[in-house]
C-alpha cells in the first residue's frame, strides 16, 4: 500500500538574478514497511528531495500525497507531527535534554503529554538499547549512542514514514552497520516506510529498493 | 507534565543565565534604590504634615512648602475658631533660627513652635522627655538627627538659639524634614519672641481639626471667605504641594524618571542581548523544534519562559539587594521606602521588560528555515 507518493515534483531556487532549477520533475513513491535507498552524487538534489518528502519544502511544481493527503503550504507542520520521523545527519538532539527527555519532547511536540508520553519514550528508548543510557545528556553519549537516540525519537509517536539523511555519515563503519541494522529491524517490526538518503554503500544492504537521482532526476 | 525544553536549556549554560539575571537585577536594583530614595525624600518632604492631626491647614498666600513659611498675624486663629463645624484651631510657627554650638560654630535648624504639641499628637518619635514642658521655660527638644551636624547632646545640655540660652528637655527621632535641617521643638510664644521682628505678634500656618459631622467644604469655604487672603488646604493637599515644590524645583523628579528609564534600558538590552545570542546558538535545535513538528508558537512559548524566568530571577535578586541596601542607607541618613505595591509594579514591569526583549528573537525564529536541519 503506498503511503507517500510524488508526481513530476520540480524544485528550483533563485540565486542572484538566476533560477537554478534542482528537482526536474519526480516521481516517486513508497509503500508502507518498504525501506528505500536513496543516492545520488552531491549536488544531485537528494537532500532538496527530502526536504520536500518531508514536508520542509514544498516544490516550485507537482504533488506530494503522504497518507491520502496532498501536501500544502497550510499543513506542512501538520503533516511532520502526525505522519513523519526524521534522523538527521548531525543528529540534533537537544544538548540540556538526557536521551530519554529528546524522545519525551518531541513526542510532546506531537501532542501526546504526561505519562503517555513518558511511556512511550521509554518504550523506543529501550527498543534501541539505551535503557541503561536514557539518563544521559547528548554529550556523555558517542556518535552511536546518539544516533540511536534520533532514531528513536523518530520512532516515537509512531508515524509511518521515517526520512533519515546520511543517518551513518558520523558513525566509524562498524557502528553505522550496527545502527542500520537496527534501524531496519525497528521499521520493519512496527511497518514504518524508511527513505535513506545516503552515499554509504552499507545502507543497500538493508534496503528494499534503492533509487539514484542525478541531476535533479531519477534514473 | 511536559519536558520542559525551555528552563532545562536556560539553566544548561549557567554562566549565560547568569549573566542575564544580573542584568535584570541591576535594573531592578536600579528602579527599587531610585524609586525607593525619592519615595524617602518625599516622605521626609511631607513628614510633619502627616504627623500633625489637622484636617485643614492656613497658610500665607502661595507658600509653596511646609518648611518656606511666610509669618501673618497670629490673630486670625480667633477668626478661624469661631467658624462653625472647627474643634480647634491653633497657630503653628515653622521658622529656620540659627543655633551656636559649643565649639562656636553656627548651625540652623527648623523650630516647630505650638502652644500645646499634645492637641495635635505631635512630634510621633519622642524618645526621652515630655513636650507638655516645653511651656515651662526656656526650654527645647532636639531630634536625634541634629546630633550629625551639631555633635553629640544630651537631655539638660544647653544650646544657644539665636543668642538665647535653651536647656534641652527631651530629644525625638525621625522628624525630619526635606531640607535634612535638624528640627527643634518649642513653645510658641518662646519662638516668637526669639525673632521679634518677624515673629512678634506673629504666625505662620493655623491647624484646624474639624468638628465630627462637620461639612469640611463648608467649612474651608467660609475660613476663605474670612481669610481672603490666605490660602486654606486639605492635609492631603498641602502633603502634594509640599512634596511638589521639591520635586519640580530640584529636578529630582526628572532626575528619578531619567535613572529609571536607564536602568530599564541597560536591563532591557542585556536581556536581549543574551537572548538573541542564545537564539542564534540554539537556532538549529529551534529547526529541529520545526521539523519535528512543532510551530513558531512552540518556539516563542520556549524563548517566552525563558525570559520570564530570568526576570523572576533578576527581580528576586534585585530586591533582595535592595532590600538589604536598606540599613547601609539609613546610616547615612538616607530613607529607602519600598512598599509592597513598589514590589509588585516592578515585578510586573521586570516580565513586560524581558518579554519585550525576547522580541527580537521572537522576529529571528520566526524566520527560521526548518531545512537547516540538514546542513552540516
Amino acid at each position: 500500500m503506498t503511503i507517500l507518493h510524488t508526481r513530476n515534483v520540480q524544485k528550483s531556487f533563485t540565486e542572484g538574478r538566476e533560477s537554478v532549477t534542482v528537482l526536474r520533475g519526480i516521481d516517486f513513491s513508497v509503500e508502507r514497511g518498504e525501506i528505500v535507498s536513496l543516492e545520488g552524487p552531491s549536488g544531485s538534489g537528494k537532500t532538496t528531495f527530502l526536504s520536500i518528502l518531508g514536508c520542509i519544502l514544498t516544490p516550485t511544481k507537482g504533488d506530494v500525497v503522504i497518507e491520502g493527503e496532498s501536501v500544502a503550504e497550510k499543513n506542512l507542520a501538520a503533516i511532520r507531527k502526525r505522519s513523519l520521523g526524521f534522523v538527521f545527519q548531525q543528529f540534533n538532539l537537544f544538548p540540556s535534554l538526557t536521551a530519554l527527555e529528546n524522545v519525551e519532547y518531541a513526542l510532546n511536540v506531537k501532542g501526546m503529554r504526561g505519562r503517555e508520553a513518558r511511556v512511550e519514550a521509554q518504550r523506543v528508548i529501550d527498543a534501541v538499547g539505551l535503557g541503561d543510557r536514557q539518563n544521559f545528556l547528548p554529550r556523555d553519549l558517542s556518535g552511536g549512542q546518539k544516533q540511536r537516540v534520533a532514531i528513536a525519537r523518530a520512532l516515537a509517536g509512531k508515524a509511518p514514514i521515517l526520512l533519515a539523511d546520511e543517518p551513518t555519515a558520523n558513525l566509524d563503519s562498524g557502528v553505522g552497520t550496527q545502527v542500520l541494522e537496527m534501524f531496519r529491524t525497528l521499521a520493519k517490526q512496527e511497518n514504518r516506510a524508511l527513505v535513506i538518503v545516503t552515499h554509504d554503500p552499507k545502507v543497500r544492504s538493508i534496503a528494499d529498493r534503492v533509487a539514484k537521482i542525478q541531476d535533479g532526476a531519477l534514473v | 507534565m511536559a519536558v520542559d525544553l525551555a528552563t532545562k536549556s536556560l539553566l544548561h549554560d549557567r554562566l549565560r543565565f547568569m549573566i542575564t539575571v544580573i542584568g535584570v537585577a541591576f535594573a531592578v536594583t536600579l528602579v527599587f534604590v531610585q524609586v525607593g530614595l525619592f519615595l524617602g525624600l518625599m516622605d521626609n518632604a511631607s513628614l510633619t504634615i502627616e504627623q500633625i492631626d489637622a484636617d485643614l491647614w492656613v497658610t500665607s498666600h502661595n507658600t509653596p512648602n511646609v518648611d518656606f513659611a511666610h509669618a501673618f498675624p497670629e490673630t486670625y486663629v480667633k477668626r478661624v475658631r469661631s467658624v462653625p463645624g472647627i474643634a480647634r484651631a491653633d497657630n503653628l510657627i515653622v521658622w529656620f533660627m540659627n543655633v551656636n554650638l559649643p565649639n562656636g560654630a553656627v548651625e540652623g535648624t527648623e523650630v516647630y513652635a505650638l502652644e500645646d504639641f499634645g492637641a495635635w499628637n505631635f512630634p510621633h518619635g519622642v524618645i526621652e522627655g515630655d513636650l507638655s514642658d516645653l511651656r515651662r521655660g526656656p526650654y527645647m527638644v532636639l531630634d536625634d538627627s541634629a546630633k550629625k551636624r551639631w555633635g553629640g547632646f544630651t537631655v539638660n545640655d544647653y544650646r544657644e538659639v539665636l543668642g538665647r540660652r535653651l536647656k534641652i528637655i527631651g530629644r525625638t527621632i525621625d522628624a525630619k524634614s526635606f531640607t535634612t535641617t535638624p528640627l527643634t521643638f518649642m513653645d510658641l510664644r518662646l519662638a516668637q519672641s526669639l525673632n521679634e521682628s518677624d515673629l512678634r505678634g506673629n504666625t505662620t500656618y493655623i491647624l484646624v481639626k474639624l468638628a465630627p459631622g462637620a461639612n469640611a467644604d463648608a467649612v474651608r469655604a467660609e475660613i476663605q471667605r474670612r481669610l481672603p487672603y490666605n490660602d486654606i488646604y486639605t492635609k492631603a493637599e498641602w502633603a502634594k504641594r509640599s512634596r511638589s515644590y521639591w520635586i519640580d524645583s530640584t529636578g529630582l523628579g526628572l532626575n528619578m524618571y531619567i535613572t529609571v528609564f536607564l536602568g530599564c534600558l541597560v536591563g532591557i538590552v542585556v536581556v536581549a542581548q543574551t537572548l538573541y545570542t542564545s537564539t542564534m546558538e540554539h537556532i538549529r535545535e529551534f529547526g529541529t523544534v520545526k521539523a519535528i513538528g512543532g510551530g513558531n508558537r512552540d518556539i516563542y512559548a520556549i524563548l517566552g519562559k525563558q525570559a520570564a524566568i530570568a526576570a523572576v530571577a533578576g527581580f528576586a535578586l534585585g530586591a533582595l539587594q535592595a532590600f538589604a541596601l536598606r540599613p547601609v542607607m539609613a546610616k547615612i541618613d538616607l530613607k529607602l521606602i519600598i512598599p509592597t505595591e513598589l514590589y509588585v509594579l516592578v515585578l510586573i514591569g521586570a516580565i513586560v521588560l524581558c518579554l519585550s526583549a525576547a522580541m527580537i528573537s521572537f522576529r529571528k525564529v520566526a524566520s527560521i528555515d526548518p531545512a537547516l536541519v540538514f546542513r552540516t
